[in-house]
């Protein structure tokens, strides 16, 4: 079991509130991801499941017992860090071995769990060596594994992957999904990166401010962010948000025509991927076209619209400088009413 | 013309380190390694200095010897061994439990309380001198007026002196004089490298001892202790030099003399006297020689004690 419900839980530090009530509901055996700006309020909620933090209001409870006042180790979570909070001065497996130690365990059953736990996380070599010892990767598994040990009932995630490098988070994000997958126990990620969420997550709440601004699978926020800080937040690069004309810019008042914006529509949202080259249609100014390999980002300036528009295209098609005519398409448009909130269907796939 | 002369003043690139080292160099070849080689010379040497340099005569071991048979030598380092552990020990057991809860309390005031319990190591050793002989003082001293009042309270009054103690001039009482004043004067310094270990332990370490069920001792057990390691063995091995080689307090506190029937003597204090009221250089030197292979080899005892299979690691 690994439930874990939060009803209306708020933290505030003196007069400033942080986290303005949650309500969120974690399903046993899912994963469960929050992601962020820095500040959002996303690694003080995960800290309040984990009892670092106090609640100042509302309910938490985990497989249905309040958890409010029990101590961190009562609640059945265990924590992985963002820097890896291995204890220096223990080797791999008294690291591992230490929440069962302090509960008092017996030293052989201690040693026959770490050694099953460094088995699922093909660890058991590092068993006898000290933090310092190990790379960052290894460190990261290491500290997994002393999660895993104490079989929880909730991992929980602070920005894991963080230190590592690039191509090493890659491979750590599999391993992670693999783990879930073999110990299909509910796991809370705390992260600031929209790939590990959208690649991990079952489900991902975008958190902004204190509040979560929209909770769902990872495809259905990107391709139907609720309000405007969520079609931003996700998908790289950025979202185009274009605002309904108001001059006389024939070239904007075509984009937005193109776009099907009514009256009520204040802003349309459009990915990059979604505005594509065409031998008629807008004219546009390449100010910068980035080429990734498989494809190219161009930044393109449209007369009379704020700010540059992306478009994701087929690599090579451009240059910097070249005037080119774009297309948007239609039916993948998503409207914004003047709040900021979606409308109705931009027909999303 | 000018920069032409300016030019011929310059210093080659190759002498210029050594003209700019020379200052340092100089001054510890004269007040630090002259002496040091001297001191050894001397202890092969009888010399009474007021016969002047040509005075000394080669003896060989005899000054080694002498001093491994002065009785009083023997009871100096017994008097020193005593002093350095029961003022050095306390040092330590307070310093640390005492650095963990001014870390964890305070806030804003921490400063001024590590400041407090520091002032006495930067405090004069003359000036500590004359507060703790005022505190000892067998009449009026505030010790035995305090004592006084507590053999009035039944039951803990049987435990109390019934007579004011002297002490400074009883030979039981003095080794704790001079050790509670060591103790006291050092155990801030004690304080502030134990804090500044504190400061590297990373929080996060602790939380996830929170985590894994350690209570707040069991996380100073585990966690704290452990990681202050390396600065116990520093502080410790601080304390062993400077406790084998105390003078000062028990100088001043004892007259000079190692106060009555020697028992406040350190062997710092014996050799000094050896040398400048007994005159003879050469037993002083070989003491003091001996003295260091005592403070070289409880250093190295320190260490082999510390090192574990992490930090050889």
């Amino acid at each position: 079991m690994g439930q874990v419900s939060l009803q209306g839980i708020r933290k505030n530090y003196a007069e400033v509130s942080v986290i303005k009530g949650i309500d969120l509901e974690v399903q046993d055996g899912e994963f469960m991801v929050f992601v962020g700006p820095s500040g959002c309020g996303k690694s003080t909620l995960l800290r309040m499941i984990a009892g670092l933090e106090s609640i100042s209001g509302g309910e938490l409870r985990i497989d249905g017992v309040r958890a409010n006042e029990l101590r961190p180790a009562d609640r059945g979570a265990a924590m992985v860090f963002q820097s890896y909070a291995l204890y220096p001065h223990m080797t791999v497996a008294e690291n591992m071995g230490f929440a069962l130690k302090m509960a008092g365990v017996p030293k052989q059953q201690r040693a026959a769990q770490v050694g099953r736990a460094a088995e699922v996380l093909h660890i058991v070599e590092l068993l006898a060596r000290y933090p310092k010892e190990l790379s960052g990767g290894q460190r990261q598994r290491v500290a997994i594994g002393r999660a895993i040990v104490r079989k929880p009932a909730v991992f929980l995630f602070d920005e894991p992957l963080s230190n590592l490098d690039a191509a090493l988070r890659v491979s750590m994000r599999t391993e992670l999904s693999r783990l879930h997958k073999e110990l299909a126990t509910t796991m809370i990620y705390v992260t600031h990166d929209q790939v590990e969420a959208l690649t991990l997550g079952n489900r991902i709440a975008v958190f902004n401010q204190g509040h979560i601004e929209q909770l769902g699978a990872p495809m259905d926020l990107y391709h139907r962010p609720a309000n405007e800080f969520v079609a931003n937040f996700i998908g790289m690069p950025n979202i185009n948000l274009i605002d309904r004309p108001d001059s006389a810019s024939a070239a904007h008042l075509a984009l937005w025509e193109a776009l099907q914006g009514s009256a009520t529509v204040q802003r349309i949202g459009l990915r990059p991927e979604h505005l594509h080259l065409a031998g008629q249609g807008i004219p546009a100014l390449v100010v910068l076209a980035e080429h990734l390999g498989d494809s190219s980002i161009l930044h393109l300036q449209v007369e009379g619209v704020n700010g540059l528009l992306k478009a994701k295209v087929v690599a090579g098609q451009c240059i910097t400088g070249q005037m080119v005519c774009i297309a948007p398409d239609a039916s993948r448009v998503l409207r914004y009413d003047v709040d900021g909130r979606l409308m109705e269907s931009g027909g999303n796939s | 013309m000018r920069a032409a002369k300016f030019m011929a003043f310059r210093l080659s690139p190759e002498l210029a380190p050594y003209l700019f080292l020379s200052p340092f160099v100089l001054l510890f070849l004269v007040f630090g390694v002259f002496p040091l080689l001297f001191s050894l010379y001397l202890a092969f040497q009888t010399w009474e200095p007021t016969s002047g340099l040509a005075a000394m005569q080669f003896v060989g071991w005899d000054n080694f010897a002498f001093a491994l048979q002065d009785e009083w030598f023997w009871k100096s380092l017994k008097n020193t061994a005593w002093l350095a552990l029961a003022s050095g020990v306390p040092q330590h057991l307070v310093a640390i439990p005492l650095a963990c809860f001014i870390h964890s309390s305070f806030g804003s005031l921490r400063n001024g309380v590590v400041g407090a319990y520091f002032m006495p190591y930067i405090t004069s050793t003359v000036a500590i001198a004359i507060l703790f002989s005022s505190l000892f003082s067998t009449d009026y001293g505030l010790i035995n007026v305090v004592l006084s009042g507590l053999s009035q309270i039944p039951l803990l009054g049987g435990l109390m002196p019934q007579h004011p103690v002297d002490w400074l001039n009883d030979p039981d009482t003095i080794k704790p004089a001079i050790a509670l004043i060591v103790f006291w004067r050092y155990v801030g310094f004690n304080v502030v490298l134990y804090l500044a270990a504190l400061q590297t332990i990373p929080k996060d370490i602790y939380e996830a001892a929170t985590m894994d069920g350690a209570s707040r001792w069991q996380q100073f057990w585990f966690i704290t202790l452990p990681s202050l390691k390396p600065m116990i063995f520093f502080g410790v091995t601080l304390s062993v030099i400077g406790g084998l080689q105390l003078f000062e307090e028990a100088f001043i506190l004892t007259g000079g003399r190692g106060g009555s029937d020697q028992a406040g003597m350190t062997t710092a204090i014996y050799l000094y006297r050896m040398a400048f009221d007994f005159n003879d250089f050469g037993a002083a030197s070989a003491m003091s020689w001996l003295l260091f292979i005592v403070v070289a080899l409880l250093t190295w005892l320190t260490n082999r004690l510390f090192s574990t299979k992490e930090s050889h690691s």
